[in-house]
Parts: C-alpha cells; sequence; structure tokens
C-alpha cells in the first residue's frame, strides 16, 4: 500500500510542474520583459509637435517619409552620458543622409540646462523640449534614455531601453530602413 | 449600555459602508484611476502619490480622457497598450494574472490540508507504552 504522504508529496509536485510549465510558456523567461522593450514596437508612432531649442518646429507630419530615431536624454541621467560617444558617432555617420533624422526629445529636464550641456557637449542633431512631458507620455517612456526607431511609414520598428550602443542604432536605422 | 454601544458600533459601520448618492464625478474617477496606475518612473508609487513629470502628465492625461466621458475600461486599456500589464498596481483577475490571486488560496488550503492530516495522524497514532521487558532493561541499566 502506498504511503499516504508519498501520494500528497507526489500530487503537490505534479501541480508545481504544471504551474512552471505554464508560466515559463506563457510568460517567458523574463518577467520585466515590460521595462526592456518598448510595447509600442509594431504600433504607429505618436502624432506629435515639438520645437526645437532654436525654435524651430518639429513634428511627426514632417518627419514623414524619412527613417527616424528619436532619442529621450537629459543632461543629469549618469547612463545617457554614458550613451553620448555613441550618439555623436551615430550623428556623425548619417548627418549628410536627407532620407535620415535624428532628434533628441529632452525628458524631466529643463531646456536651459539641456541647452548648455549639449551645447558643451557638441549636441549638433536636433534637440526639442517636452513641456508637459506630453511626447515622453506619448512614447510610453519608463526612465531615460530610451531610444525608438520609426519607419519612413510611421511604424515604430525598434525601441532601446537604456544606454544605446553604435551598433543598436545602426540595426535600428536598419529596421527602419527596411520597413515601408 | 452594552446595547447602547453596540448600536453605535453597527451605526457606524452601516454609515460608513453606506454608498454615497450619484455617480463619481470626472475628477474623482481621474483621481481613482491614477490610483490604481504605476507611475512609469518611480518604484512602486502609484500615478496619484508621485511628483515626478510623467506622473503629473498621465494626472492631466486622466483628466482630460475622463471628462471626454472615456469609460474607465477604455483608458486602462490605452495604458496597458503603451506600458504592458506591469502599469497597474492591482493585477487583473483574468487570464494568466488570474493566478497571482489564485495561487496563494491554493497554497494557503494545501497548507491547511497538510496540517489537518498530520495533525490526524498524530491523533490516531497509538501512545507508547514502556512493557515489562522494558521496565526490566532500565531497571537494569540503573543498578549497574
Amino acid at each position: 500500500m502506498r504511503h499516504p504522504a508519498r501520494s500528497a508529496a507526489l500530487a503537490v509536485g505534479v501541480v508545481v510542474a504544471v504551474l512552471g510549465v505554464v508560466l515559463a510558456t506563457q510568460v517567458g523567461t523574463n518577467p520585466q520583459a515590460d521595462t526592456q522593450t518598448s510595447r509600442l514596437v509594431g504600433q504607429r508612432e505618436p502624432t506629435f509637435t515639438a520645437r526645437s531649442f532654436d525654435g524651430q518646429p518639429v513634428s511627426s507630419t514632417g518627419l514623414a517619409g524619412k527613417a527616424v530615431i528619436v532619442n529621450f536624454w537629459n543632461s543629469w541621467c549618469t547612463p545617457c552620458q554614458q550613451e553620448l560617444p555613441a550618439l555623436k558617432t551615430f550623428e556623425q555617420e548619417h548627418a549628410a543622409d536627407p532620407s535620415v533624422a535624428f532628434v533628441g526629445i529632452l525628458r524631466d529636464d529643463t531646456v536651459s540646462a539641456a541647452r548648455a550641456y549639449a551645447s558643451a557637449t557638441g549636441m549638433t542633431w536636433t534637440l526639442v523640449g517636452d513641456p508637459g512631458s506630453n511626447l515622453s507620455l506619448a512614447f510610453g517612456t519608463r526612465g531615460q534614455p530610451e531610444t525608438f526607431a520609426i519607419s519612413p511609414g510611421g511604424l515604430i520598428v525598434g525601441s532601446q531601453i537604456g544606454p544605446a550602443s553604435v551598433k543598436n542604432l545602426d540595426t535600428m536605422l536598419a529596421a527602419a530602413q527596411g520597413n515601408p | 449600555m452594552w446595547a447602547g454601544a453596540a448600536a453605535l458600533v453597527v451605526g457606524s459601520l452601516v454609515w460608513a459602508a453606506w454608498p454615497s448618492g450619484g455617480p463619481p464625478t470626472a475628477g474623482q474617477r481621474a483621481h481613482a484611476l491614477a490610483t490604481e496606475l504605476r507611475c512609469p518612473d518611480c518604484e512602486g508609487l502609484s500615478v496619484a502619490d508621485s511628483s515626478t513629470p510623467s506622473a503629473q502628465a498621465i494626472r492631466n492625461d486622466l483628466a482630460r480622457r475622463t471628462s471626454t466621458s472615456q469609460s474607465d475600461a477604455s483608458i486602462r486599456s490605452v495604458y496597458v497598450a503603451r506600458y504592458g500589464e506591469s502599469i497597474l498596481l492591482t493585477p487583473p483577475t483574468s487570464g494568466l494574472s488570474l493566478l497571482v490571486w489564485v495561487l496563494p488560496v491554493v497554497a494557503l488550503a494545501l497548507g491547511a490540508g497538510g496540517l489537518a492530516l498530520a495533525f490526524t495522524r498524530w491523533r490516531r497514532a497509538p501512545r507508547l507504552s514502556a512493557t515489562d521487558a522494558d521496565e526490566a532493561l532500565v531497571r537494569g541499566a540503573r543498578s549497574t
């Protein structure tokens, strides 16, 4: 005759194993997935209008037809400072290409502080403010830096949460250029 | 005196639990939703409790959406689509998230069942009593 405690232990083991399989297949191996990849990938880009630091209008409509890299940043965040060399390299590589646009959107910072930092560090790409954090909200950002790749047709095709490398940026740009 | 105290307690509870009149205003709905949403760039704070620019932007957005008669469910779904279900401070009670609610109850029931089984078995187990041979053995050991 089987020992009842052994049967109970076996039943508990089976339940735990089934739950493990369910969780592994349904949730995947990364429960923090929401904080590592944007949910907006695969969706239309948010419609936006903004002003650059030098007062020029920047909008999703005006950028239509280009492969766009959007980078959320600010002057005080250390990871943003860490990724700055990669951003500068990337911008220099594509500055002459009219089919590519690179836009930095300020997040959780003052324009005056960011302008001074950008001038001191040589950020020459288009930088826009985000009063009211509406762009940050529209892109569903969780912090900075965060980077998005948008196809010429306005589809978000890639995102990077945290500092991006030149390789990350090139990969995202290629994805943007490869999509309609 | 005790009857009066009991009546006071029951009356207070009924008064506290009694639904207040009228549907919630747009501002009340926006605040309630803000307490349900996690501040995207904080640790464990709701949008209602956070003072970050993102939380402020979300509060403004909630106020705008509730004032245009969007339903609570549709507003939640907008935020889940944008941030994922982790934006909800309370896990939904459907789909796989149901496990979050069910598993603790199942674990508690299993634990209680196990304890009940163990106590029953201990109660049924015969009490051990020393036989004459055991007592003789102990006496022999003590005398040496």
